[in-house]
C-alpha cells in the first residue's frame, strides 16, 4: 500500500500545509475592522484620530477617509443576483451613512500585527443612531422598517411553473398545508476567510482561501480599474469552504484597495468571532406548502411559496431561492407544481450558498410534506413515495418547474436505504414501544431527494490544459479550486487512467490564475462532473495530437499510428514505439488547452433515520442513519464516501443543533462563539451507514454527477420526519428545525395542552 | 519578556510581549504554522499542542506561561528518521482528513492520549473522548475515530 492515501496528506499531516495565514511576507500589515454593535442605524460620525496615534498602527480609515474606496462587487453569475435587485442598493465596503447588519465594518485599521491593529480598533469611536431592526422575512415584508429609504425590502419576485387551477385542490381527496422555517445557518469552515494582497511593481498578487480565483481576479481588477492580467490570484491550501468562499467580500475590497494605495502587503485573517458576526449565512427561508393527492395517493398538485431572507444587501444570493423553486417538484411525477418566491432584505449579514444552496430547502419542504400527506391518507410514507416516483424509463424528465432531470432510479435508492436500515425490524420495534409505557417513543423517517449539480446554463464549462515535458511528465491544469476534496489525488489518477500512464507521471496545478488563465472554480458540486469530463476531453485531444505528430515523424498516415499505454506505435506491428517524453524531444513542446462543457446533472438518493425522543428532557437521539446517494459514476469511492458521511453530519446539524438566534434588537447571539452556535461534535455522531447506487449521467461523457452536498440535502428531512413519526400526537408544524430540547418540550407541552382542552 | 520555549526538543530563547498567546508565538515567531487557529476561544481545538505531555489549547495559553516548558507541535510528530507517526499514517489510511485545517489539533490530542495510555486501544470511551474534544467540519469524525483506534492498536503491537 502507498504510504499516503491522498497526495495532499503528507503535508497536511506534518504541519507543512500552507494556508493563507501561514504565508510569511516581510512587512505585511494586518487589517482589523471596527464593527457596528447595532444591527440597524444611521451612522453620524466615525473618528479614527486616536487610533492613528497607537504604537504599531500604520493607518486607520473610515469611509469618509477613503473617498475612492470602491463598493462591494456583485455577480449575476448563476442568478445570485439581478440588476433590478441591486439597483439603488449599493453595498459600501465601509459604511458611509447607514448600518444595515450587525458587525458591518465602520472603519479599517492597519497595524504591524493583528494585536496592534486591534489596539487601534479599540480607539476608534463611532456614533450611530439606532433604528429598529428586522431579522426575519415575515417582519421585513411589512416594510414598516425599510433598509433603503423609499424602496421596498422585497428585492426580487420569482416564479417557476404555472399557477395551479383551484379546481385541482377542490377535487382532491386530500390536501395538506404546512409552513416551514429553514433557519439561518453558518457554513463554519474551520478556516475562516482569508485574503493577502501583495503589490509587486504594477501587479498585485492576492492569496485567498477561495473557491473561484478567476472570479476574484475579475472582480478585484474591476474595482481597481485594472486589466485582469495585472492581478494574480493564488489559492493555497483552503480550510473548507462549503459554498461560503466564492465572493469578493467587503473586507477583501478594503484590503486590496489599501495594499495598492500604500504599496505594501496587507492581509486580513478573519477570526471566528468576526466570522460568526459577518460571514455569509446559508438557508433562511420561510416556506408555505400545499400538496394534494387523490384517494389512491397519487399526487395531483404541489405549491411552494418562499419568503427568503437574503440579508442586508441583494448583491449575493438574492436569486438563490430560485434554486429552491426550480427543484420544488422533488422526485415525483406531480403534474402541477408551482413555486413562487419573494427575496426580502433583513438586517443580517447576507445569505449566500451554503452546502446544498437552495436544494436542501426544496427537498426538506417536499419530503416533510410527503409525510404529512401519508399521515392524512393513512398510508405508509414509503408506499406513498413509491407510487409517485418518476420511473427510471421516464428520463430525461422535465418537471413542471422547468428542470430536465437527466437520469435516475429513485426506487432503487430507497430500496437500498430501507434494506440497509432494516426498516421492518424498526417498524416492529416501534409497535412494541407503543405498547410499552416505559419505552421512549421511536420514529422512522425517510427523505428521497433530487438535487442539481454542475451549475446553471452559462456556467457549466471549465478551462484546462495538459502539458507534456521532455521527461514524459504530464502537468494537468484546470480552473477548479478545492477546499478539501482531494483534487491533487483524484484528477492526476483520472488523467493517468485516460492516457494509460502511471499516476506518478501526472501532477495537478490548480488555484493560480497565472498558471491557468481562465477558469470558473469549485462550486455547485461541479469539479468531478465538469473538470473530470474536461480532462477526459483533453486526454483524447492529447492522444490525437501525439498520433498526428508521430505520423509526421514516421511519414505514415495517422490511421496507421496507434496509442497504447502512454506511447505511440505503428498500428500493424507495434514497431517504432515512442513514449510521450521522446515524442516531445523529437517534435517540440506539447500543451493541449481547451474549454469543455457538460449538461446539468441531477444526483439523487434516499436517506432514512431512526430516532427516539426523550419526552422528559426533549432530547432527540438518532439511533441509526442510512444515506444512499447516487452521483452517477464515482471517480474515487473513498473521497466521495468521505464527503457523503461528512455532509450527513452537517445535515444532522441543521436538523437538531444549528441555527442563528437573535436578540430583539437584531444582534445575533454569538458572544460565546461555538458555545452559542452548536456544531456537531463526535459525541453527537450516530451510527451512519453511507452507501451508493450508480446511475450514470448522460449529460457528461464521464457519467459523473456532483457529489458532496448530499447529506445537507437529504438528511434533515429524514430526521425531522423520524421525530414527527415518534410523536404522532404532536402537531408537526411545531417541529421546526433545529429540533432542540427547548423546541421539542414546547411542542410536547402544546399538544398536551390541546388534548386537555379537548 | 524573556521566555524560553523548548519546542520539539529545541530550545528557543525569545523576547515575547506578555500579552501574546502561545499559538501566535509558535506560528509567527518560530514559523511553526502547522498549529492552526480555528476559534481562538478554546472550543474547536485546532490549536491543540502538548505541553509537558498534556494537551493544551495554545490559543488560551500566553507564551510567557509556557516559559521553561516542553512543547510538542505537529511538526514534532514525525520520528527523527523521518518515519511518520502511526497517527499520521492512520489518518491518511482512514481518510480522517479532508481540508486538513483541524487535523494538527486532532493529531496532537490523540498523540498525547496514546503517550499517556499505552493501552488506549482497549479503552473505547477514552478514544471517544479524544475525538470528541475537537471540532472537524469535513469528515463527520467517524474516520478520525477509526484512525485513532488504528494507530493505538499499531502502537500496542509494535
Amino acid at each position: 500500500m502507498e504510504k499516503w492515501a491522498r497526495r495532499e496528506d503528507e503535508r497536511l499531516l506534518s504541519g507543512k500545509g500552507r494556508y493563507v495565514a501561514d504565508i510569511h511576507v516581510p512587512g505585511c500589515l494586518d487589517a482589523a475592522f471596527v464593527r457596528s454593535k447595532v444591527a440597524h442605524g444611521v451612522l453620524r460620525a466615525v473618528d479614527c484620530t486616536a487610533a492613528r496615534d497607537v504604537p504599531g498602527v500604520v493607518g486607520a480609515w473610515s469611509a469618509a477617509d477613503l473617498p475612492d474606496l470602491p463598493p462591494v462587487p456583485y455577480t449575476l453569475l448563476a442568478g445570485l443576483s439581478t440588476e433590478e435587485a441591486v439597483a439603488g442598493r449599493e453595498w459600501s465596503a465601509l459604511v458611509k451613512d447607514r448600518v444595515r447588519y450587525p458587525g458591518e465594518a465602520l472603519a479599517v485599521v492597519l497595524g504591524e500585527d493583528r494585536y496592534r491593529a486591534e489596539d487601534g480598533v479599540a480607539e476608534v469611536t463611532a456614533t450611530i443612531d439606532p433604528l429598529p431592526a428586522v431579522v426575519t422575512p415575515s417582519a421585513a415584508l411589512k416594510d414598516s422598517v425599510r433598509l433603503f429609504d423609499g424602496m421596498s425590502n422585497v428585492v426580487l419576485r420569482g416564479e417557476a411553473g404555472e399557477p395551479v387551477d383551484p379546481a385541482v385542490w377542490e377535487g382532491a381527496a386530500a390536501v395538506v398545508e404546512a409552513t416551514y422555517r429553514q433557519q439561518l445557518l453558518m457554513p463554519s469552515p474551520m478556516e475562516c476567510r482569508t485574503v493577502l494582497a501583495v503589490p509587486d511593481g504594477d501587479r498585485l498578487t492576492v492569496w485567498s482561501g477561495h473557491q473561484m480565483p478567476h472570479r476574484l481576479r475579475r472582480e478585484l481588477a474591476a474595482l481597481l480599474g485594472w486589466s485582469a492580467d495585472r492581478i494574480r490570484v493564488v489559492v493555497p491550501d483552503t480550510g473548507g469552504a462549503f459554498g461560503s468562499k466564492s465572493a469578493a467580500f467587503p473586507e477583501f475590497v478594503a484590503v486590496a484597495h489599501l495594499a495598492v494605495k500604500l504599496g505594501r502587503p496587507v492581509r486580513w485573517i478573519e477570526d471566528r468571532l468576526e466570522s460568526m458576526l459577518v460571514a455569509t449565512r446559508g438557508r433562511g427561508q420561510d416556506q408555505r406548502v400545499r400538496l394534494a393527492a387523490d384517494a389512491d395517493g397519487r399526487l395531483l398538485a404541489y405549491e411552494l411559496s418562499i419568503d427568503a431572507d437574503v440579508g442586508a444587501y441583494p448583491h449575493l444570493g438574492a436569486g438563490l431561492p430560485m434554486q429552491t423553486a426550480w427543484m420544488a417538484a422533488g422526485a415525483y411525477t406531480t403534474p402541477h407544481v408551482h413555486a413562487t418566491l419573494r427575496s426580502v432584505l433583513t438586517n443580517t449579514m447576507v445569505t449566500y450558498p451554503y452546502r446544498g444552496a437552495g436544494r436542501p430547502e426544496a427537498a426538506i419542504a417536499i419530503e416533510r410534506t410527503m409525510d404529512l400527506l401519508a399521515r392524512r391518507l393513512g398510508m405508509d410514507p414509503v408506499e406513498l413515495r413509491r407510487r409517485n416516483f418518476i420511473p427510471p424509463d421516464a428520463f430525461p424528465y422535465e418537471t413542471p418547474v422547468g428542470r430536465v432531470y437527466d437520469s435516475g432510479n429513485y426506487a432503487a435508492a430507497l430500496d437500498l436505504a430501507l434494506e440497509t436500515l432494516d426498516h421492518d425490524r424498526w417498524r416492529a420495534e416501534q409497535a412494541r414501544r407503543r405498547t410499552d409505557p416505559d419505552a421512549l417513543p421511536l420514529g422512522i423517517g425517510i427523505s428521497c431527494y433530487v438535487e442539481r449539480s454542475g451549475g446553471e446554463a452559462g456556467g457549466l464549462h471549465e478551462f484546462g490544459s495538459l502539458q507534456v515535458t521532455e521527461d514524459g511528465r504530464i502537468t494537468a491544469r484546470c480552473g477548479a479550486a478545492p477546499s478539501g476534496q482531494g483534487h491533487e489525488t483524484v484528477f492526476p489518477a483520472l488523467v493517468a487512467k485516460f492516457l494509460g500512464v502511471p499516476e506518478a507521471q501526472v501532477r495537478l496545478i490548480e488555484g493560480d490564475t497565472d498558471e491557468q488563465p481562465e477558469g470558473l472554480g469549485s462550486f455547485a458540486s461541479r469539479s468531478a462532473q465538469v473538470d473530470g469530463a474536461l480532462f477526459q476531453h483533453l486526454a483524447n485531444l492529447l492522444i490525437e495530437e501525439a498520433r498526428t505528430r508521430a505520423a509526421g515523424l514516421w511519414e505514415l498516415p495517422v490511421d496507421q499510428v496507434a496509442w497504447t499505454d502512454g506511447s505511440v506505435h505503428t498500428a500493424h506491428n507495434g514497431s517504432a514505439l515512442m513514449d510521450l517524453g521522446e515524442l516531445v524531444k523529437h517534435t517540440g513542446p506539447l500543451r493541449i488547452e481547451d474549454r469543455f462543457e457538460t449538461g446539468q446533472a441531477f444526483p439523487f438518493g434516499a436517506h432514512a433515520a431512526v430516532t427516539e425522543v426523550d419526552p422528559d428532557l426533549g432530547l432527540v437521539n438518532i439511533l441509526q442513519l442510512v444515506t444512499v446517494d447516487d452521483c452517477g459514476v464515482i471517480l474515487n469511492p473513498a473521497v466521495v464516501r468521505g464527503q457523503a458521511y461528512g455532509s450527513a453530519l452537517q445535515g444532522i446539524g441543521q436538523a437538531l443543533y444549528e441555527g442563528m438566534q437573535f436578540d430583539d434588537d437584531g444582534v445575533p447571539h454569538v458572544a460565546s462563539g461555538f458555545l452559542d452556535y452548536l456544531l456537531p461534535t463526535f459525541t453527537e455522531v450516530p451510527p451512519i451507514e453511507a452507501k451508493d447506487t450508480h446511475t450514470p449521467s448522460p449529460n457528461s461523457p464521464l457519467g459523473a454527477k456532483g457529489a458532496g452536498e448530499s447529506g445537507c440535502i437529504g438528511t434533515p428531512a429524514a430526521i425531522a420526519n423520524a421525530v414527527a413519526d415518534a410523536l404522532p400526537a404532536v402537531d408537526p408544524e411545531l417541529l421546526q428545525m433545529p429540533l432542540t430540547p427547548d423546541r421539542i418540550l414546547r411542542a410536547l407541552r402544546a399538544s398536551t395542552h390541546e388534548e386537555d382542552v379537548r | 519578556m524573556k521566555t524560553t520555549l523548548k519546542v520539539n526538543g529545541t530550545d528557543h530563547v525569545l523576547d515575547v510581549e506578555p500579552r501574546r498567546v502561545l499559538a501566535d508565538v509558535l506560528r509567527d515567531d518560530l514559523g511553526l504554522t502547522g498549529t492552526h487557529l480555528g476559534c481562538e476561544h478554546g472550543v474547536c481545538g485546532a490549536c491543540s499542542i502538548l505541553m509537558d505531555g498534556e494537551p493544551i489549547r495554545s490559543c488560551l495559553v500566553l507564551a510567557v506561561q509556557a516559559d521553561g516548558r516542553s512543547l510538542r507541535t505537529v511538526e514534532g510528530l514525525t520520528g527523527p528518521d523521518g518515519e511518520p507517526h502511526p497517527l499520521q499514517r492512520a489518518f491518511s489510511a482512514e481518510h480522517a482528513l479532508q481540508c486538513g485545517f483541524c487535523t494538527p489539533g486532532f493529531l496532537m490530542v490523540a498523540a498525547g492520549a496514546m503517550d499517556a495510555d499505552p493501552d488506549l486501544a482497549d479503552h473505547p470511551e477514552a478514544m471517544d473522548h479524544v475525538v470528541g474534544s475537537n471540532i472537524c467540519r469535513c469528515t463527520g469524525y467517524g474516520p478520525i475515530r477509526r484512525a485513532v483506534e488504528r494507530a493505538a492498536q499499531e502502537r500496542r503491537t509494535a
